[in-house]
Formats: C-alpha cells, structure tokens, sequence
C-alpha cells in the first residue's frame, strides 16, 4: 500500500493506482474527459489537472501514480486556473447548442463548465463552423462542432473491439473523428461509444431529439436478447422506451458494455403490429375473443386429452423468465404432460454442467477455442471477454480444419483454457469436451439462440425419460397422434431446422397455442394465439450462459389486454382448476435451480435429437427479418444496406 | 572571432561526401578504435565525461539519456533524429548535406555506445537532397564494412535504417517520430513511459539530434576532456549555431558555448547599418525574446535561462527596430497552431484562437478586450500541454507583448465593430 495526502486527507492504496482513481477513496472526483477506467489514460483533455507538492508544473491526474508521502490538491488557485483554462478552451469553439443537444443534461462538458469554468467568455470571434449531422453508419450520427477529441471513441474501437474503425483524420482545430477508410461505422458494439462520448458528438439515430435525461424513468433490468445477460438500464418516457443503457460498474456480466441488438433491437416493444387480443381460429380465420374464452377453449381441448397425457406437448421456455418456466412445467406435469421441451430452432445444450466457466475465467483463459457459430453473432459481449483475453495474451482459435491440430496443441500446453460452444452440434460439442476433458483448468461456455436457454434447462423444461422432444412431438404430430401442442415464446415456422414439418405438424394438430407478441410464422398456423408482454413489460429473473441468476425489471406498462406468460398460466390454472406453487415456493425452486450444479458433459444422450436432422438450420438475422426484429420499425428504418448480420434469438 | 571548426571542420574546403577524402581526414577512425578497443560503456563513459547536452532543443546530458536504459533488455534502438523543423534551425540538414559520413560515423558510435545493433535515422521529408546525398554516404559506408554484420570484422553487428519523413514539426517530438517511423499517425505519446524504457516497437530507446551524435566523433578523437574544458559551468563544448534574421551575413557558425550574445551578431556580420537592435530570439521558434540588456550575457543554457528564453536548438534570430512583431507574434503563433497535431486540448484550441486574434491585429482590428485576453491566455497555456509543442506557442509572443505593447496597442480598431 502506498500512502499520500489528497486535499488533506490521508489515503492508502495500492502501488500502482492513478490519482484519478485514489481520489475516489475520499469522495472526491477529478473532472476527466479523455480518461476512462475501462479505457485507461491517454491525456488529451488535460482537464485533470491536480496540484503536487514539489512539482513546478500541473500535473495530469490521469497518468500519474501515487507515491509514498506525495502531497496532491485537486483544487486551489493553481487547479482552478489551469482547469478553468482548459475548459475555457474547449468552449471556444464549442456551438453550445445545448437546447438541442441530445447528451443536454447528461453531458460532461455542461458539468464541468458549471463548476470549473470562468463563466464568462473573452472570445471575439466567430467559432469554426464544421459538419453537423455526418452520417457516420447504420447507428450513429456525428456532430464535429460539439467533439472534444478526447478520442475514447477511437480507444474503444482499438483497444476493446479490435477493430479499428474511428480515428482521428487531419490535425490541428481542424482534426475530427471518422472512420478510417470512409465506410460506415459498422460493427456489433457501435452504440457503447454515444455512452463513451462526453458530450453530444457521437449520438444514436433512434434516441436523436428524442427525449431529455430528466423527463426519463430508469430502470436497472437485465438484457434478454441473447444468454449473456448484460446488465442494462431502460429508459422510458410516457410510456415509451426510448433506449437501453450500459450499467458502467457491471464488472460481473457485461463489463460495462452492451451490443447493439440489446441497445437498438428495442423498438419491436412499441411496435403497432403486436398483438393486444386473444386471437381464435374459427373457419379459417382469426376472431378476437376474451381471454376468459382463451382460457375456457384452451382448459377444454387440454381437458379433453387428458385421459391421453402423451398427445399433449408443450414447446419453448428459453424466451420466458424463470418464474414462468418453472410455473409452465409445473402446471404441465400436474395434468400428466410429459411431451416438453425449450428446444425450438438449432440449440441442443444450454447448460454445460460441471464445466461451466465464469466471465473472469473466460477473460483469463490463455486459449480459446471457439467451436460452431460465432459468439460474435450469438453473444455478443461474451465475445468482448474473448478479445479482453486476447488482448492480454490469450490466443483465440475459431476451429475450422486447418487450425484444429495447432489449436489442440496450443491448449494443451496451455494453463488455462476455455470453450465457447454454440450448442447445436452435440456430437461436435462431445468431440472437444473429451479431447479437452483431461486439461485440469478447462472452463465451457454455451453461447447458444435463447436468452434464458440454461433458466429453462434449470427449471426442466427438458423431455425426461421416454417423453418426447420437440423434434420428436413434430413427428408424431404430423402422424396425426398430437391433440393439443402449446407453444411459448418460440417460432419454429421460421427457426426449426425443418420448417415443412412444422407446418405440417401444426395443420395435423387441433389445437395449438401459441404465446407471442407478434404474428409470427408459427403464430399465424395456430389455434389460438395469446398475446403476451415483453422482457420490458415484466418482472423476474433469468439464468444466463454463465450459470448467474439475474433480475428482470418491468420498465413499462404492457399494451392494454396484454398478459405475461405468467399470468397466462395462472389464467390457465384456474380453467384448469390447479393450484399452482406460492410465490414464496417458486422463489426458493427458482434460487435453488439457479446454485445447483448439474453433472451433464456434453453430448448427454438427452440433449440429442430424437429424429435424424438431413435438414441443418439455416441462421436468421437481425436485419434479414427473423423473429422480432422484423416488427422493430425504428431499427428497420436505419436498414444497412447489408446487414449488421446480428442474429436474433429464437 | 571565436569561430571554430569541429564538426564544421572541412565544408567548403573539400568534398567531404567522397568517402575516401572523409577518410584521408581520420574519419571512421573512432568507430574503428571504439569496435576494437572501446567497450559500449567506455563510449558512454565518454560522452557523459564529455558533459555533451543534447542539441536538438531541450539540452539534456546525452550520456544520462543514454544510462537510463534499462541494463537487462538487448532489444535496443538508436533514432537519429533529422526532423529539423524548429523555425530558424538549418544546422543539421547542412551536416547531413556537406559532412554526411560524420553524422553517419556519430551514429554508429550513438549505437554501439548504447549498445545496440538497429539504429534509424528519420530524415524530414522535404531535404531530399541530403536524403540522397546520405543515402550515398550510407551506400558507401556498407561498402567499406561500417554498416552491416560484423562491422570491419569484430562480430558486432549494427543495422542502419533511413526514413524519410512527410513534414510535419510535431514529428521531430521524439515520440511523435517514433510513432511515425512506426507508421502510425505523427502525434506524441503520453509519457510516461519515455522511449528510454518503452519507445520504437515498444523497445528501449535513445533519440538524438543530429548534431548530438555528430559530437561524438571529436569527443572521441580528442577526449571528454577536450570537449569539456570548452564552454560554461554547465555548457559544455562546441555548438553550431543557425544565425538568421537581421544580420548582413547570416549562416551557421560554430562557436564555444559562452561566447557573449553581442559576439554572435558580429559574427554574422551585424546589424545592417543604421539600424538598433530590438529583439533577439535565441533559441528557436519555441523560444522567447531576449532583448538589448542581454547583449554581454554569455550565449549558454544556464544564461538563456535566467534571461527567461532557451538555448534550444541554436538557432538565433536578430530582430532590429524595423520588425512589426504584431506580425512576427502572428507567424509565429500561426506556424505552431498549423502545426499542432490537435490531440490535446490547449495547444490545439489555444493555438488556434491566439491566431484567430492575432490575426485581426494583423489587420488592424484588434480589440481592447483581446489585449487581456492575450496576456492571460499565453500566460498561461504553457505548462498544460501532453507535449513541448503546445508550450512552444506563447513564448516569443508573450516577450514581445510584454516589451513593445504600442505596436500591438495600435493595432487596436478605434471604429466600433
Ligand atoms: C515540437 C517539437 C519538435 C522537435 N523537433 C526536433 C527536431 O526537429 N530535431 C531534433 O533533434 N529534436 C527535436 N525536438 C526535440 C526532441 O523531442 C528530442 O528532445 C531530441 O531529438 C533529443 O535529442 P538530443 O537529446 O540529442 O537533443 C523537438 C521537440 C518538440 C517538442
Ligand atoms: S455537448 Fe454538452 S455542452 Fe455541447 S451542446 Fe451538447 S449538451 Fe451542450
Ligand atoms: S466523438 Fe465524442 S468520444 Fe469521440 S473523440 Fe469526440 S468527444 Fe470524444
Ligand atoms: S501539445 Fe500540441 S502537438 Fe503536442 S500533443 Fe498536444 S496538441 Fe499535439
Ligand atoms: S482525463 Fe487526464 S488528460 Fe484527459
């Protein structure tokens, strides 16, 4: 530990530490623009400006270590001076379009002008006038006047993408910010830097004027787009919500960052094309019914089969909470269905047992082999954590057929190694477990299509024993041997390996549910379509692909006639006439599932298909149209001329 | 006259670009002696015996750069540095123009005295020709078995890359080189780390001037003695010196450390007749005015100092009672803020706005308010900056401000706005 005196105050913190960061320990703040914790120093800025004893020169707060005995002030005359200089700078040629300025109210350069600045301006001359809206991509807008060049949207792209896109073009006053070849900034990650930015330079097409800081409610909820789980905020105005932030201290989850399906795939929420009725095939065609109707139908046909527990199937979970998912098998079971399974597009694994690596493990692993699709595509930020262990030295192998050997042979050699595994290809997933099974520090990942694939797993929404799995449920239905198939959350129509079957399957049963927010492909074949609330507009918790219990927070009113799956089950319950577990029961069920460590290894004979799949899985993407996004109107709207190519959870 | 001819020694007498005549005047001489004789440490021993300070403006004692490598890391460079841009400088591209193999023979001592087998030189863009006259020097050299594996026979191998520059001043910064002669963008890295523990390629890394490492080879030749008898207290040796402005025989002249102010311009053959002198700035553009009461000071970097200017790099410019220093305030200030690579906020705003004001008394229409304005601000930006650049701005600007404010106060508008 190293001891110092901060404005009078002792301090004692590790060697090493930055002033900009011992300040912290007494409550103080340094004012730092360039400077980022997750980014480091680079001082530009020079509004960090401290004051040490013995130092003829103002020194930076965001280079300079402590050291034992050293004596700082972070204000006084000299502080004050230098530090007012400096902002009296910026502002020079700063527009000052506050009134207009989305990042008004929430901007740094507001803030520091307030309580650092002079408050009066010498200058006399016109301010430099440059480019205002620059389109810069598919996500982001550029306002030139109103960049700092404190360069953390270049430093982002360097040092946590990997992919160097913005930089810094020409020099002087004149410098800006743009990419490096011209093209539009385009990659998974592009909206973390309209959070980065201290000011309004780099903001989001789908929040520009769209709102004021203090005219949102926030709420802290987790993202469940993909298995991940990013801790995230949700901004909503009147009702609307109009963007998801970053949470900065989420060291544990998403390290701070979001990608930009879970930070712009939002608007489907608001869509006018959700579905706010029952709807109830009646001679071909829908008719919006009540719900007391839905759940008297729906009690009948399930009523009906019950003398035949096995014609009866239930299929997804991955998209419900864990609350639900454990209430959908729960109420299954007790009316003898034993036909369930989350599986509805190419995942087979969520869960890999006792192998299962936390994010730290990941970002420590010295190789990493990826096998199946790319996290990039699937888990976004989980691939952040792979580039974080790439950046400190880990190697990174992406198996095809040429690097398999060199790869088997690097992680052998290797003190810790991680699989990042997609979960569809479980004889390919057993492959690497057993040749990697014997490394003592082996950590697994499963980045697959559902965002609480593993909450699902958990709570056993898996077919047990002789039951049937989805493919197995498909079949039998298109034998005509299925009565009632029920279906949460899931699109297999457009996401199971073998659409014909489905449609099949669906025409040969004679009732079927669906849960959905959107008329789906599969929705559209149902028998009864039920619609249901978002991952915004409920609350609960999700198991993510590192094996975390996280909160789900409702940050908004669902539309009017809209239920939550779990209110859908309760519904059904009581046309049932069940009693269903206590609050307080589901709870504990729910934290217990979420510590329990399960034994499976991969390639567990539960997780392969029943049926022979010729057909492989084609992949949907985010701007392709699949799933929900196809319903996001504002993210259509800002449609790359080819796609961010982010695939959608099933 | 206190003119003398060390590393100046030759030019214009004979063609000292022909290796065999460099050579028939003792040249390679030292680089062979220290290969065979010397161990690394012996020619660093030298040079900090020597008291050599660095010439390439910020004068610091050449062997403690060296020493401050770090003993257990081989990997090291040896950046010559040939960026030349600070205004009024002109010393190092007439080196490498008329003496070339003694800056090349300075820089493989540099190297060897570091203890390095890589050294670069980074050639400012627009000396093309000393570029290819150097680029002869180098050819020649590695014929004769100077440059390459197993120099002249001793096992030591020493590796010479030339890069040519695409002008810019920032990249004569040492870290604004490094990151040029690494192919990125020409802007400083913050420091620390200095180059010395983390520089080219992330590598330990000595930057010297031209001039600097030319020294080495007389050091060597003639003793750290030789060199350090000459000069002040802590102003040691020889020094070209790049004398400009209003003189009748402006040019470069090398003289003893210490010689008095008032001898430089007589040197350069005085003022031209009838005139006074006004001002003189001593060390480069980055340097700030010394004015007639510093005629007797000794021409040294302790004297410069007390008289609130630099030494910088030598470079000295005579300013007589003719001089409009609105003007000269305003190109001054102007060559910084082009110059300024625009990472750090007060030299690129700073910069920037001194010359939007200047510019306007320029042209007659200044304000009264723009006169405080001037004087707080390059009073103080300096100090503030990642880089020496951003400090640079506001010298010469705030002397004269300060010395002759009736220019600047008629340059006032007297109509409103
Ligand atoms: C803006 C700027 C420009 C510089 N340009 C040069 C240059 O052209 N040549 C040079 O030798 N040093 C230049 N320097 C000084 C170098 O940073 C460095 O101190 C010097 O090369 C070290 O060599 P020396 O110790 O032999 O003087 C410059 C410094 C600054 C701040
Ligand atoms: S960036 Fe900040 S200071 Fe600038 S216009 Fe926007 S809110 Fe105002
Ligand atoms: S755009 Fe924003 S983040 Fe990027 S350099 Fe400018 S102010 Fe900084
Ligand atoms: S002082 Fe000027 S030249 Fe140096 S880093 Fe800052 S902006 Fe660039
Ligand atoms: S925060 Fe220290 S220089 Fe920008």
């Amino acid at each position: 530990m190293v001891n110092l005196t901060i404005d009078g105050v002792p301090v004692s913190v590790p060697k090493g530490t930055l002033l900009v960061e011992a300040v912290k320990k007494i409550q103080q703040e340094i004012p730092v623009y360039c400077y980022h914790p997750k980014l480091g120093p680079a001082g530009l800025c020079r509004v960090c400006l401290v004051d040490i004893e013995g130092m003829p020169k103002l020194q930076i707060g965001c280079n300079t270590p402590v050291a034992e005995g050293m004596v700082v002030r972070t204000r006084g005359e000299k502080v004050d001076t230098g530090r007012a200089m400096v902002l009296e700078l910026l502002l020079v040629n700063h527009p000052l379009d506050c009134p207009i300025c989305d990042k008004g109210g929430e901007c740094d350069l507001q803030d520091y002008a307030m309580a650092y600045a002079r408050g009066t301006s010498d200058v006399a001359d016109a301010k430099t006038s440059k480019p205002k809206g620059v389109d810069l991509g598919p996500t982001i807008v550029l306002d030139e006047e109103r960049c700092v060049v404190c360069q953390r949207c270049v430093r982002f792209d360097e040092l946590i993408v990997g992919d160097q896109q913005l930089v810094l073009k020409d020099r002087g006053h004149k410098d800006m910010i743009a990419t490096a070849t011209g093209e539009p900034y385009r990659h998974h990650f592009t909206g973390n830097v309209t959070e980065l930015c201290p000011v309004g330079a780099l903001t989001s097409k789908t929040y520009r004027f769209k709102s004021r800081p203090w005219d949102l409610t926030r709420t802290q909820t987790s993202c469940t787009q993909c298995s991940v789980g990013c801790r995230m905020n949700a901004d909503v105005r009147g009702g609307t919500l109009l963007r998801t932030m970053s949470v900065e201290s989420d060291d544990a989850i998403s390290d701070g960052w979001l990608c930009d399906r879970g930070r712009y795939n939002i608007g489907y929420v608001d869509s006018p094309e959700r579905i706010t009725q029952p709807l109830y095939r009646k001679d071909g065609s829908f008719v919006q019914i009540s719900w007391d109707d839905a759940f008297a139908l729906w009690a009948k046909a399930l009523h009906d089969a019950k003398s035949a527990p096995e014609s009866v199937g239930v299929i997804g979970g991955g998209r419900l909470l864990n609350e639900e998912a454990y209430l959908l098998g729960t109420l299954m079971r007790a009316i003898g269905v034993r036909n369930i399974d989350w599986r509805a597009g190419v995942q087979r694994q969520a869960t890999p047992g006792r192998f299962s690596g936390t994010l730290e493990q990941l970002e420590s692993a010295n190789v990493i082999l990826v096998i199946g699709a790319s996290p990039a595509e699937t888990a976004p930020v989980l691939d952040l954590r792979i580039r974080k262990a790439v950046r400190h030295g880990g190697r990174r192998f992406d198996i095809d057929a040429q690097n398999e050997t060199a790869a088997l042979m690097a992680a052998r050699d290797a003190r810790s190694v991680a699989l990042v595994w997609d979960g569809s290809d479980v004889a390919l997933g057993a492959r690497f477990h057993e040749l990697l099974s014997g490394h003592a520090s082996l950590s697994t990942f499963i980045a697959g299509e559902q965002g609480n694939a593993r909450g699902a797993e958990a709570l056993g929404l898996l077919p047990r024993d002789t039951s049937l799995d989805t493919a197995a449920m498909l079949d039998a239905a298109r034998a005509g041997t299925m009565r009632v198939l029920n279906l949460f959350g899931v699109n297999p129509a457009l996401n199971f390996s073998d659409p014909a079957l489905v449609a099949e399957a669906m025409r040969a049963t004679p009732f079927s549910v669906v849960t959905e927010l959107f008329m789906t492909e599969t929705a559209k074949q149902a028998t009864l379509v039920l619609p249901v609330r978002s991952a915004f507009e409920k609350s609960g918790t999700i198991i993510n692909a590192t094996g975390e219990l996280l909160p789900v927070e409702a940050a908004l009113e669902a539309p009017v006639g809209v239920l939550s799956d779990l209110e859908v089950l309760i519904g059904l319950a009581q046309a049932l006439d069940i009693a269903l577990p206590t609050e307080e029961e589901v709870r504990r069920t729910v934290i217990a599932a979420a510590a329990q460590r399960s034994d499976d290894a991969f390639g567990d004979a539960r997780y392969v298909w029943s049926q022979k799949q010729a057909v492989q899985a084609q992949r949907r993407h985010l701007f392709a149209g699949g799933g929900t996004s196809a319903h996001d109107v504002r993210i259509a709207a800002l449609r790359p001329a080819d796609s961010l190519a982010i695939p959608v959870g099933v | 006259m206190p003119v003398t001819k060390v590393l100046t020694a030759g030019i214009g007498e004979c063609d000292l670009r022909d290796i065999a005549v460099y050579r028939q005047r003792g040249g390679y001489v030292q680089l062979h002696r220290a290969l065979t004789t010397m161990k690394s440490t012996d020619v660093l021993d030298a040079a900090e015996k020597s008291g050599l300070r660095g010439r390439g403006g910020a004068g610091f004692p050449t062997g403690k750069k060296w020493s401050f490598l770090p003993g257990q890391i081989p990997t090291r460079y040896l950046v010559c540095n040939c960026d030349e841009a600070e205004p009024g400088t002109f010393k190092d591209h007439m080196l490498l123009e008329e003496t070339p193999h003694l800056v090349l023979e300075g820089i493989l001592l540099g190297a060897y005295g570091i203890g390095s087998h890589h050294a670069f030189i980074y050639i400012r863009g627009e000396f093309k020709r000393g570029y290819e006259i150097f680029m002869k020097a180098v050819a020649d050299a590695r014929a004769a078995g100077f440059i390459g594996k197993n120099v002249l026979g001793t096992g030591y191998d020493l590796e010479l890359t030339v890069h040519r520059g695409a002008g810019a001043y920032i990249c004569g910064e040492e870290t604004g080189l490094l990151n040029s002669l690494e192919g990125k963008r020409g802007e400083p890295r913050l420091k620390p780390p200095f180059p010395a523990i983390a520089g080219l390629y992330g590598m330990p890394t000595v930057v010297n001037n031209v001039e600097t490492l030319a020294y080495l080879v007389p050091i060597l030749a003639n003793g750290p003695e030789w060199f350090s008898a000459v000069g002040t207290e802590r102003s040691k040796g020889y020094k070209i010196i790049s004398i400009s402005g209003h003189v009748q025989k402006p040019g470069n002249y090398e003289v003893p450390l210490g010689t008095p102010v008032r001898e430089l311009i007589e040197i350069a053959g005085g003022l031209f007749p009838g005139r006074t002198l006004a001002a003189i700035q001593p060390g480069g553009g980055s340097s700030a005015c010394i004015f007639p009461e510093n005629l007797d000071d000794p021409y040294d970097y302790e004297s410069l100092a007390k008289a609130g200017s630099m030494l910088g790099s030598g470079a000295f410019l005579v300013l007589d009672d003719r001089t409009d220093f609105v003007q000269a305030a305003y190109n001054m200030v102007r060559f910084f803020a082009h110059e300024s690579c625009g990472q750090c906020t007060p030299c690129r705003e700073g910069g920037h706005w001194l010359e939007t004001v200047l510019h306007r008394f320029v042209q007659g229409r200044g304000l009264h308010s723009d006169l405080e304005m001037l004087h707080r601000v390059s009073g103080t930006i300096t100090g503030l900056n990642l880089c020496a650049l951003g400090d640079s701005i506001e010298p010469f600007l705030k002397s004269v401000l300060k010395r002759f404010p009736e220019q600047f106060e008629a340059r006032i508008q007297t109509v409103a706005v």
